[in-house]
């Protein structure tokens, strides 16, 4: 009750669009069918008590032998065979043990009047079986090429070897729980396609975004002193304000203790943060070109489209987890097959940390995920990383082009040639002096070969062209030292440095 | 006149301090900047589980040429550190590299409390121990870790 009248109101009152709506899991709808198959079940005299106590101990006995469930008059389980087993769609069925000539289920505790009706479904379940045996063999009749497997197509351990002669077990499936599970499924197929759909719209957003943010940073520009003044600090004005996203980023926690794609109210918290960081360092007002104030404000916007997704399908995700739970409770039916079958359907429905071989599906439904769940959580991990890899990409930062050895920009920076790893000249020849053989990043050994040669120009431009603040920094400092070397410490003590 | 602390110096204590490893610190002495306290938790599932070793770390002019120079403080019952405190661990010497940082380090002393390797002993003693009798040299290690490694 409390979580559909919360669902419906945030549903309502969240600003989605209408075609979002559409694609919602209709929460009450469902628990409306969920009371009927209780109805249903009750109708059979399969009251939920019944349903308990009879499945409860086959579910302890599919570790240890069928013939212990036996012993405890288990003759009778809601229990579904394992999904392994079932090479078509989940359906729920009852399987009930009974007697081949009569049909008349075993369980000696079963009431006089199930036990009629059990009969009664399973003679109409046998007939029903016997027709399909007479068309699926028509058919082979008709296309011998395709029966080359036929064990593959029957239903899968329809005996189980307790009396062979005068026993089988019967799996009659339940109409109104099939019903059931018939409106969720298309809505999850709806659910995927909008993720599919946004996702889609999200990346082409990003890709604009990106091609209006080099544009703005674009740094200097030869020729046009004046524009170059301009971009040259708006530069770092998007370094520090991409910087500062990637320290918390929005959707994606890099976390030691717990990495993973963020919940909708962790991410919803972590964008306004970020926004309150931007309004205090003022970052967006000390834009100056009118067109990087628009493209910042665009990137705030992404987010909280990308949040707003994030949202909806967290939302719906949360209603089939509780709609299951419901399912579960009211009808004994384990409808946690049906979500082990979507996870092999929808691989990408359920957080990784909660997917499991789909041996156990029972447990990670139950527990509260530490990262969002559902679609959200693709899309969590998709937008992260387009946006990384699109937007944020473009502002190089400094932490990437920093030598290993002084943790400083790399000055004249040197390649080994064993690795990526970028050096100042000036490191190298440090090792080099201190006889170093290997590379510190890689351990081969380059360093003692190194030369004028090795001097990275691609870099160097590049470093000159993003970092023109640092470059100037260093290149002073490198001055200093060099006039240290020449004539001494005293020479460049504070108070007589020469500007 | 004391040298300036290397910019890189300054770099990894900031970076200590503002995303501390989960289970260890390390603080800086305000007099020296190059040495400092180091507190690093025993691994969970290992016999440190619980306890808190205290350790010094000094940074020597040449670093980051050379490695950190550490050892422990607190006494501890483990085969590849002696009785000074002392540890043997590759990357402290022979496999020292200028690109590894004091974060990398203490990672490493943390996962060899999680990993003893009697086979490269420091203390013969305790390895011998570890190698006829590993559940009985387990147990005295759990015992000095509550008896010495107590978080204070
Ligand atoms: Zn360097
Ligand atoms: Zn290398």
């Amino acid at each position: 009750m409390k979580f559909g009248h919360e669902y419906e109101k945030v549903l309502a009152s969240e600003g989605f669009p209408k075609q979002w709506l559409v694609s919602a899991i209709d929460y009450k709808f469902l628990k409306k069918c969920i009371k009927k198959i209780h109805k249903e079940l009750q109708e059979l005299g399969l009251d939920a008590q019944t349903i308990q106590k009879l499945s409860d101990p086959w579910d302890k006995s599919r570790n240890g032998a069928a013939k212990s469930a036996a012993e405890r008059h288990d003759f009778y389980s809601a229990q579904p065979p394992h999904l392994d087993a079932i090479p078509e769609e989940f359906t729920p069925q009852l399987r009930v043990l009974v007697d081949r000539r009569t049909y008349t289920p075993l369980d000696a505790t079963l009431a006089p009047e199930t036990r009629q009706n059990l009969q009664k479904l399973a003679q109409h379940e046998v007939i029903t079986a016997e027709h399909q045996a007479h068309w699926q063999q028509h058919a082979r009749d008709e296309a011998p090429e395709q029966s080359q497997d036929p064990e593959l197509h029957q239903e899968p351990t329809l005996s189980e070897p307790i009396d062979p002669k005068n026993v089988t077990w019967l799996q009659i499936p339940l109409a109104s729980a099939k019903y059931f599970f018939d409106l969720l499924g298309p809505k999850l197929q709806e659910l995927e396609q909008l993720r599919e759909a946004e996702t889609l719209k999200l990346e082409e957003e990003i890709l604009e975004l990106g091609a209006r943010v080099e544009d703005v940073v674009e740094p200097v520009r030869e020729g046009f002193e004046a524009k170059r003044r301009v971009s040259y600090r708006d530069l770092y004005f998007w370094r520090e304000m991409f910087r500062l996203y990637l320290e918390n980023p929005v959707f994606y926690s890099h976390h030691e203790a717990k990495p993973g794609a963020l919940t909708f109210a962790e991410a919803k918290t972590r964008l306004q943060a970020y926004d309150q960081q931007l309004r205090q360092t003022g970052l967006l007002g000390k834009m100056k070109t009118p067109a990087a104030r628009i493209a910042a404000k665009q990137f705030l916007d992404l987010n909280v489209s990308i949040l707003k997704i994030i949202g909806f399908q967290e939302m719906n995700a949360e209603a089939m987890r509780k709609i299951l739970k419901k399912f579960d409770k009211r009808t004994h039916l384990e409808g946690q097959h049906f979500l082990a079958d979507l996870r092999t359907k929808y691989p990408a429905l359920l957080p990784p940390t909660a997917t499991t071989t789909g041996a156990a599906p029972a447990t990670t439904v139950n527990t509260k995920p530490c990262c969002t769940i559902g679609f959200a959580n693709t899309i969590a991990h998709d937008m992260y990383s387009e946006i990384t890899s699109k937007i944020l990409g473009i502002v190089p930062q400094l932490d990437d082009w920093s030598c290993p050895v002084c943790l400083e920009m790399a000055w004249r920076p040197v390649s080994l040639g064993c690795c990526r790893a970028l050096y100042c000249i000036r490191c190298i020849i440090r090792l080099q002096d201190d006889e170093t053989k290997r590379c510190p990043a890689c351990n081969a050994e380059t360093v003692l070969k190194a030369d004028a040669r090795n001097l990275n120009f691609e870099a160097m431009d590049f470093l000159e062209k993003y970092f023109p603040l640092e470059t100037k920094k260093r290149q002073k400092e490198n001055e200093t030292a060099s006039l240290a070397r020449e004539y001494g410490e005293e020479f460049v003590k504070p108070g007589c440095a020469v500007m | 006149m004391a040298a300036p602390l290397p910019k890189r110096i300054i770099k990894e204590t900031e970076r200590l301090q503002s995303e501390p490893v989960p289970g260890i610190s390390a603080e800086p002495h305000e007099e020296n900047a190059r040495y400092f306290d180091v507190k690093v938790d025993g691994p969970s599932g290992s016999c440190y589980e619980g306890g808190e070793f205290q350790l010094e770390l000094f940074l020597p002019d040449d670093y980051p040429m050379c490695p950190p120079r550490i050892r422990f403080l607190t006494k501890i019952y483990h085969p590849n550190i002696d009785r000074l405190g002392r540890i043997c661990l590759d990357v402290l010497k022979n496999n020292w590299s200028p690109a590894l940082q004091i974060r990398t380090i203490l990672l490493s002393i943390q996962a060899l409390l999680g990993a003893p390797n009697p086979e490269d002993p420091l203390n013969e003693a305790v390895a011998k121990q570890w190698k006829e009798n590993q559940p009985e040299a387990i147990k005295t290690a759990r015992e000095w870790t509550t008896l010495y490694a107590q978080k204070k």
